[in-house]
């Protein structure tokens, strides 16, 4: 596998610039399987849902409180949703769902930061179609939002998060 | 909004509001000089005082804030949204009359003097019909986490303070019940410890463990650590308690033993806790530590400066002439400063959610929680409160009523800053404000400390 590739935004982001196309840039520009090493002056939490939808992974470091260091690598293949090899809270209905069209790592965020996108990303999808997401914690103020709009949601517990698989009303 | 109300408690926010309301007019009460330290301890302008802050803030914000957070912590709602209003209008009346009752009995006025057991049956009965509403969805969630076992224990000491209140409430103003009664009295000090310790600090213990990892993305599990406070927190309240309310009939040497080890174990609870609250400070994700948790850093320092004073004079043998300083200490340093630090943080989440959730998603501008507050004004507020409780601490100390006044102008200036900072959080006002500013790039963080 090729070396990450390396982008410092640092000094950008102390002049008050926007590196978030440079840092899109960089990205497309990335070998299949290669990741970003992500060099900031805080953590940026709203890119990984970003790069989330993208396909990568997030590992962050903060190495004095105001150098962070994040490793953006591209996710290994996910298990269908509904296979039986991935547990659900409810297998029985989950079964016969598509496979999720879109993906939100939401770690990182605070609330209520992954309802917004959540909700946000469920507006754009097709009747019918899933979206994936990854939570800090259980969203209880989602799911009457969900409710009043029709999705179904199924959730489980993975390791100190949340994984939720949320339909949008066909 | 229809589908967001279900999960938000209705009379959360207006509960808040009587708790704020009730907390400035005790403090008028105490700016005026009518209690301690310019009047003794055991005057009625005092005891009204002491109530209005316990029952009046105290109770309302914490019985206001468990209304909402029960049911997040269960996924269970309450019992009915209707019971709450119930407790809200059978603690603001029957506060009433208790504050009524202590002046009757001051000025010698039996008839107003009833108005003191009156009031504190209105207050017990408020309380049960608390416990039943929270208690029902905590007694049914299964497996129930770290703060909800302390939410329950923390309603038992609740349970325990208003029976012996209103048994105090009794003797005092029935004189047919006196001779039965009367002998409790001398356990005051006890009815105090199991409201301020057993039932306040293990409540706020459990509501700082779900708040403050869920706002600064630490770990919630608080594993050994988090059993230890509870267990121990638990035993040393109730050893203190029972051995204290034992000791009013019997002098026997092991029950003055038994007080000590309960209050012992309940310093080791403290000290635990509050090395464990460090710990979810330095294990947060957010770099950025919000106004409200910088601010509560000042409440936690009062839980473990009240704590090694109470230490200090329980083992100099000063404990009776530092108790009101402790009192002080823990009403507006500890529990009023987690409080009033924290309610920066709940009003502004719930008015967004209220006021926002069903927009989320379907177009149009919604601004974030935390647009909803300007740090920079709150920041001055939370630093001369702290700064007042303080000082007026030294001045009780010292014994100087007009010293300890002038640092309650502090106190009291700070609340009303602050309420008005809760006023704008609701209503909307720095969000206008903010409303023609540049959307924000999705690389800056979401919130700015």
């Amino acid at each position: 596998m090729s070396e990450p590739l390396t982008l410092d935004v640092r000094e950008e982001l102390r002049n008050g610039g926007e590196p978030l196309p440079r840092i899109l840039k960089a990205v497309a520009s990335l070998a299949p399987g290669q990741a970003l090493r992500l060099l900031a002056t805080f953590e940026p939490l709203p890119l990984y849902a970003v790069l989330g939808r993208k396909g990568f992974d997030h590992e962050a470091m903060c190495h004095d409180g105001k150098n962070w260091e994040v490793l953006f690598s591209p996710q290994a293949p996910r298990p269908e949703p509904a296979s039986p090899a991935a547990p659900v809270s409810k297998e029985s209905c989950a079964g016969g769902w598509p496979k999720p069209s879109t993906y939100l790592d939401n770690r990182g965020l605070e609330p209520p930061e992954p309802m917004i996108r959540i909700l946000d990303a469920l507006e754009h999808l097709g009747p019918g179609e899933v979206l994936e997401a990854l939570n800090e914690r259980d969203p209880v103020f989602l799911y009457p939002e969900l409710q009043a709009r029709g999705a179904a949601i199924h959730t489980e517990k993975v390791g100190e998060g949340v994984r939720l698989l949320i339909r949008r009303a066909g | 909004m229809a589908a967001l109300s279900n999960r938000l408690s209705r009379w959360t926010l207006p509960m808040f509001a009587c708790a704020l309301v009730n907390f400035l007019v005790a403090q008028g009460w105490m700016l005026a000089g009518m209690t301690w330290p310019a009047q003794p301890v055991s005057t009625a302008g005092t005891l009204a005082a002491v109530h209005l802050l316990v029952i009046g803030w105290l109770l309302f914000l914490m019985l206001g804030a468990l209304f909402q957070f029960v049911p997040v912590i269960t996924s269970r709602p309450l019992v009915s949204q209707s019971l709450a209003l119930a407790t809200l209008i059978a603690l603001e009346s029957g506060l009433a009359g208790m504050v009524g009752g202590f002046f009757g009995i001051g000025a010698g006025y039996p008839g107003l003097a009833m108005a003191l057991p009156a009031g504190g049956a209105a207050v017990f009965l408020g309380v049960l019909i608390a416990c039943w509403n929270i208690g029902v969805p905590l007694l049914r969630s299964r497996p129930l986490s770290l703060p909800g076992r302390m939410v329950l224990t923390g309603l038992a000491f609740l349970v325990l303070t208003v029976t012996l209140g209103l048994s105090f409430a009794l003797a005092l103003a029935a004189p047919a019940l006196a001779p039965y009664l009367a002998p409790l009295l001398a356990g005051v000090g006890d009815h105090a410890l199991a409201g301020l310790g057993g039932w306040f600090t293990l409540t706020a213990m459990a509501v700082s463990y779900k708040l403050l990892p869920m706002f600064m993305l630490a770990p919630e599990e608080r594993g050994i650590a988090g059993n230890s406070v509870h267990v121990l927190a638990t035993a040393g309240f109730a050893l203190a308690v029972g051995a204290g309310l034992a000791r009013v009939w019997s002098a026997a040497e092991p029950l003055r033993v038994a007080e000590s080890s309960g209050y012992a174990t309940v310093a080791i609870a403290v000290a635990l806790y509050l090395w464990d609250i460090v710990r979810i400070y330095r294990t947060r994700k957010r770099p950025v530590i919000e106004a409200h948790n910088r601010a509560a850093i000042a409440a936690f320092a009062f839980l473990g400066l009240g704590s090694a004073l109470a230490i200090g004079l329980r083992l100099t043998a000063h404990t009776s002439a530092g108790a009101p300083v402790i009192v002080f200490l823990t009403v507006f340093g500890w529990l009023g400063g987690l409080g009033l630090t924290q309610l920066y943080k709940i009003v502004p989440f719930l008015t967004w959610l209220s006021r926002y959730g069903s927009s989320l998603g379907r177009g149009g501008a919604v601004p974030r929680v935390q647009d909803l507050v300007l740090e920079r004004r709150g920041y001055p507020w939370f630093a001369l409160y702290f700064l007042g409780v303080l000082l007026g601490a030294v001045a009780g100390l010292l014994g100087s009523s007009r010293g300890f006044r002038a640092c309650l102008v502090l106190v009291t200036l700070a609340t009303f800053g602050l309420v008005i900072e809760y006023w704008r959080a609701w209503r909307g006002h720095y969000a206008q404000l903010r409303h023609h500013e540049p959307a924000r790039s999705p690389l800056l963080p979401t919130q700015k400390g």
